[in-house]
């Protein structure tokens, strides 16, 4: 991480100047998941609003956003967009690290300039720039919270996402803060695959196991949706904080209002961090620079005080 | 070249059932056997042990004087012994000469030879008088067609001792004829032969010994010639069976018409066949495989398209669209296919016998024991022999499964029934049985279609006989003109 | 064959038969002795209920599904369905509850969720019989089309049951009826219907004759297109029922709802003992099926002895153990 920035409005750039490219016609090409889950349809919504904003304003930017359902696929639009569409630069948040780094190797081979989002390649000499967020802030910014609001000492149970590197890091960050608090014990942590259903139900079998659990880290808003309509059904009063995670505009509404008293806090982790990047992307290269070779888009920890300003109501996300 | 084979003490358990009890005999090496025996003798399953199908549970088996115990079937070809099943083992989409190495290809280096294997598969084509490309796939053969690939790679697998089950069930006379003629010049070559079937006379002409057996038990093996057929019936049935047929008592001329068709066509098959059958008479078709006579059944009770034709029940003009439809009108058909499309074999024998009339035992929820009581009154209507009412149709007999099938489709009581090859695969007593049971539908009124091969049925049974060939109607003959010359010179064309 | 002793003993016969699908039972009990080895929270009656309640949707659809399995069909797009019927419901009891009275909203919805359900399933009939497409493709098709549809009306986020509708619908997942949940009532009630129309009416037997054999039923009279047409609707109803339970429990859909529903549909009606191939099955082994699927995964839930990472493997070795059981008939 070279340099961590807030670029979350739009005109704060930090551009680090490049070699005299000429700076002509922008072909972007955007190779993002499908919508499958909440997330992601976030991600599809902010890149196709990002075209939609970025080619207004720039009449010599042309933006083609391309959704793949899985790997292989998506490995295809890469191919597809070199030949077909002749992108000069792509915006891509791989589905996974490993398996796409050759194909994207074999697309920065023939001079596209390559920004990789959120997952990093396994080989970063296949990318030019990196932005991401920031998924230890993630792990990290809970747990702090979480041990101030427990004032110290008591039971947690966290559910984990699908497991992956991405929920790794997460993980590992959470614990390793609540190492530092040896009165807080972290019951157990299971896999609730960020769906609202699974969720649900190793909630409910968390209750049934624990007597006495005083904060739930749901570490995604889909899964809190699912933990917090278990401990109702469970009558469960025990629980006095449940944590959730990325700021999805339910949760934040919520947090707005103010109409949960368990939902106190939430960490962001926008999928509005793709708009950042083909924005960062396309206004550099329209100038003819370079970016950064890692750009962190930081998480940082939503309160009712801050909440409205991550707000999004037309988002899906 | 040739082979011996002799068979001391062997029995055979499936499960607490003991369905061979000791079989002692040999057979000397380059001599055509004809093997007797009612279903359920045990012949096919000596066979079965013969050719490493199965495992004999006791005793042994001599080749050529050394005693073997075969583990598969591929290990008893290696010695020379090759079974033909009546149900060919071929795959139907692969060529022929796929099919004649299957399991034996020959490869060249690491490499299939097809080259070769065609050249090869060629020469024993040739050998058996099939006069088609060795590319083609099995599906498109006839039946006869494929009997002679299965012999064909008995061939290729140079085959000492062959033994084949019912190999003309399925054949008509023509082919039959050139099938005798490739035994006869195998046994030329050396090869011995052992020939299961149900037709007598054809025993009588090709074999040179009979072996017969009952009940899992040896019981005789005599020269053929020494032989008569009734004696060789006596001997595989245990009692004498005198008349095969029943006396034929003809409908009174002015019984009503039952079915009636007109000018029916089915594409492909048949062309503007009519006939009228009569209540009470038992009305025959002739013809050789691939004449139209199934096709045409078909397409009456609307299993089949039809693009032409009127069908009328008792007077009352139909459009007959499927076969619920003919079944409610008084019409059922039994398909010769008793495996394929005659019964259901993994299912009960309840099951079976009330499929077609089950509204009969719903009301509105099914009546176990009304469909209990059902199975077991035609189990004795139809004196099907089985120990266990609750077994699987699979478990009984060919005899016994063709008896309950008839117990099927007659369960709804139609007043018109299409038999479709009634007595294949089915043991004298069995075929006498039910020789019987279609005169007596006959003579309560019914009326009884035959579609049969073998003519000696169509003579004994049925009071006409209409005989097609190539999907039309060539003749309809009457009881006194009914003679096998008659009724082949018309299937044929050389009349 | 010589025959046996006639005076057949269909008595222990049928014993035998009976006695050959218990093993899944016997599965089910072995697991649910060790979860209580392992946890003695796992015998609780909350814990048995919560087990049942949830095991309500799959269950519900697993009966629909074993009369498609044993008729020698499938269906692969009852996950996608059953999310396309919620987010339906959904947007329909919003746009009435908007308008008028809420209790009628809510009723709609459920007569919706049902008659979508049932519609479903006799489009997949009809693209089976009359258009002569393998069930195979032409539910993998609508696999794609139910899922996506649903994630264009939810803009690929999630529908969401309006609070009033919401509070007002829960009850029909959250509510008990004499101690016992209402899923679960609804449930036994499926499952009985089922057995009794497999076992006990023509339908039944007509399924199970077509799946054994087609060629033989279409020759024994039997309307096959009809019956399998039938058989599809079933499961689209099925569908739809299990669906309108789901919908009170969280009161949105989203594109993750009902994932890989078949494939636990599918598992549970196969290792309750119905052949894959068709012809042969019990209504009963799937609800034992159902049931012993969800057992496993509470059971790892109750417990931390073995890495998360490998909950599927046990899932999966289960399953095997399960179906090595019952084999061989």
């Amino acid at each position: 991480m070279n340099s961590v920035i807030r670029a979350i409005s739009a005109g704060v750039l930090a551009l680090t100047v490049g070699s005299s490219w000429a700076a002509e016609k922008v072909t972007l090409g955007v190779s993002i998941p499908a919508a499958t889950h909440s997330f992601t349809a976030g991600i599809v919504w902010w890149a196709n609003k990002a075209k939609a904003d970025l080619e207004k304003a720039n009449p010599g930017l042309k933006v083609i956003v391309k959704t793949a359902a899985n790997a292989p696929e998506q490995a295809n639009q890469l191919q597809d967009l070199l030949t077909v569409n002749k992108i000069n630069t792509l915006v891509i948040f791989p589905f996974e690290s490993a398996s796409l780094t050759k194909p994207v190797a074999q697309v920065k081979g023939k001079g596209v300039y390559v920004t990789v989002v959120d997952r990093g390649l396994t080989d970063t000499s296949a990318q030019d720039a990196y932005v991401a967020g920031d998924n230890t802030a993630f792990g990290k910014l809970p747990a702090e919270y979480l041990a101030k609001a427990m004032g110290g000492k008591g039971n947690i149970v966290a559910l984990r996402g699908i497991p992956t590197t991405l929920d790794n890091e997460r993980y590992d960050a959470f614990t390793s803060v609540m190492k530092q608090h040896p009165g807080i014990k972290i019951l157990d942590a299971k896999y609730g695959n960020w769906n609202r259903d699974d969720a649900f139900k190793v909630t409910q079998d968390y209750l049934t196991r624990f007597k006495q659990i005083d904060a739930v880290w749901a570490a995604d808003d889909d899964m809190a949706v699912g933990v917090l309509k278990a401990i109702d059904q469970a009558k469960r009063k025990d629980i006095k904080v449940v944590f959730g995670g990325a700021g999805a505009k339910g949760a934040i509404k919520t947090l707005m209002d103010g109409s949960d008293p368990r939902i106190q806090a939430n960490v962001s982790y926008s999928p509005k961090f793709m708009y950042d990047a083909i924005k960062l992307t396309a206004e550099a290269r329209l100038a003819g620079k370079k970016l950064p070779a890692n750009t962190i888009i930081p998480s940082v920890l939503i309160t009712k005080q801050n909440a409205k300003d991550f707000y999004f109501p037309d988002s899906p996300f | 070249m040739s082979l011996s084979v002799r068979f001391s003490g062997v029995c055979k358990d499936f499960g607490p059932v003991r369905v061979l009890h000791g079989v002692d005999f040999a057979l000397e090496p380059g001599r055509v056997y004809g093997l007797l025996g009612e279903n359920g003798a045990g012949k096919s399953t000596l066979m079965k042990i013969l050719s490493g199908y199965e495992a004999a549970s006791e005793g042994e088996i001599q080749i050529d004087g050394e005693s073997r115990r075969f583990a598969s079937s591929r290990e008893a070809e290696g010695a020379g012994v090759v079974l033909i099943h009546q149900e060919f083992n071929l795959a139907e989409h692969l060529t022929i000469a796929q099919n004649i190495f299957l399991g034996h290809e020959q490869k060249r280096g690491w490499l299939l030879d097809d080259a070769g294997m065609r050249r090869a598969a060629t020469e024993h084509l040739a050998a058996v008088g099939l006069a088609a490309d060795a590319d083609t796939p099995v599906r498109r053969l006839i039946v006869a067609e494929k009997q002679l690939v299965e012999i064909a790679k008995a061939l290729s697998r140079k085959a000492r001792l062959l033994i084949m089950d019912e190999p003309t069930a399925t054949l008509t006379p023509g082919e039959t004829e050139r099938l005798f003629a490739l035994i006869g010049k195998l046994k030329a070559d050396g090869v011995t032969i052992i020939y299961i079937s149900h037709k007598l006379d054809e025993v009588e002409r090709i074999t040179d010994e009979v072996v017969v057996m009952r009940d899992g038990r040896f019981v005789a093996r005599e020269a053929t010639a020494s032989l008569t057929r009734s004696q060789m019936a006596n001997l595989m049935v245990g009692r004498d069976v005198s008349d095969m047929f029943p006396d034929k008592a003809p409908p009174p001329p002015d019984a009503p018409a039952a079915l009636t068709v007109q000018g029916l066509a089915v594409p492909g098959w048949v062309d503007d066949l009519s006939f009228e059958v009569q209540a009470g008479e038992i009305y025959g078709f002739a013809g050789l495989v691939g004449a139209g006579r199934t096709e045409a059944f078909e397409a009456i009770v609307g299993l089949r398209e039809r693009s032409a034709g009127r069908i009328a029940l008792a007077g009352r003009e139909l459009a007959l669209s499927n076969p619920r439809m003919a079944m409610k009108h008084g019409l059922t058909y039994l398909s010769e296919d008793r495996k394929g499309k005659g019964l259901h074999v993994n299912l009960g024998l309840t099951e079976n016998l009330t499929l077609m009339t089950l509204e009969r035992y719903a009301q509105p929820w099914l009546s176990h024991t009304a469909e209990h009581a059902a199975l077991k009154q035609a189990v004795e209507g139809f004196g099907i022999r089985t120990g266990d009412l609750a077994a699987r149709a699979r478990m009984l007999s060919g005899g016994n499964q063709q008896k309950l099938a008839l117990a099927k489709f007659l369960h709804p009581d139609p007043r018109v029934i299409v038999l479709d090859e009634p007595t294949r695969g089915v043991d004298v007593g069995a075929k006498r049985d039910i020789y019987f049971l279609i005169q007596r539908l006959a003579a309560e009124g019914r009326a009884v279609i035959v579609i049969s091969s073998e003519l000696i049925e169509l003579i004994g049974l049925c009071h006409r006989v209409a005989v097609l060939r190539a999907g039309r109607l060539q003749a309809v003959l009457t009881a006194e003109h009914l003679t096998e010359e008659e009724l082949i010179a018309h299937a044929t064309g050389t009349h | 064959m010589p025959p046996v002793p006639t005076e057949a003993l269909p008595a222990w016969r049928h014993l035998l038969s009976r006695l050959s699908g218990i093993g899944p039972l016997l599965g089910l009990v072995a697991l649910c002795i060790a979860g209580t080895l392992l946890n003695p929270d796992f015998a609780t009656v909350d814990n048995l209920l919560n087990v049942l309640t949830r095991t309500a949707f799959i269950g519900i659809i697993a009966v629909g599904m074993t009369f498609v399995i044993m008729s020698g069909g499938i269906d692969l797009s009852v996950g996608s369905m059953a999310a396309l019927i919620a987010g339906c419901m959904i947007m329909f009891m919003n746009h009435l509850g908007a308008s008028g009275s809420a209790v009628l909203a809510v009723s709609a919805g459920i007569v919706l969720a049902l008659v979508l359900g049932s519609a479903f399933g006799a489009v997949h009939g009809v693209l089976i019989t009359k258009g002569r497409i393998e069930p195979f493709i032409v539910t993998l098709g609508t696999l794609g089309i139910f899922r996506a549809y649903l994630t264009y009306l939810a803009d690929g986020g999630a529908l969401t049951l309006d609070g009033a509708l919401s509070d007002l619908y829960s009850p029909v997942y959250y509510g008990s009826v004499l101690g016992i949940p209402i899923p679960v009532w609804v449930f036994a009630a499926v499952a009985l219907a089922g057995g009794l129309l497999l076992n006990r009416t023509a339908f039944g037997r007509h399924v199970q004759a077509i799946g054994s054999n087609e060629q033989v039923a279409r020759y024994a009279a039997i309307r096959v297109d009809f019956v399998k047409l039938a058989t599809y609707s079933l499961l689209g109803l099925c569908v739809g029922i299990a669906t309108l339970l789901y919908v009170p429990r969280l009161g949105s859909a989203s594109p993750t709802t009902g994932l890989l529903w078949e494939l636990e549909a599918i598992a549970a009606v196969v290792v309750g003992g119905t052949a894959l191939k068709g012809g042969e099955g019990r209504i009963f082994g799937t609800v034992i099926g159902a049931i012993l699927l969800s057992v496993i995964s509470n059971i790892l839930n109750l417990t931390s002895i073995i890495s998360v990472y490998l909950n599927a493997a046990v899932q999966g070795v289960v399953i095997i153990i399960v179906a090595f059981m019952q084999r061989g008939r």
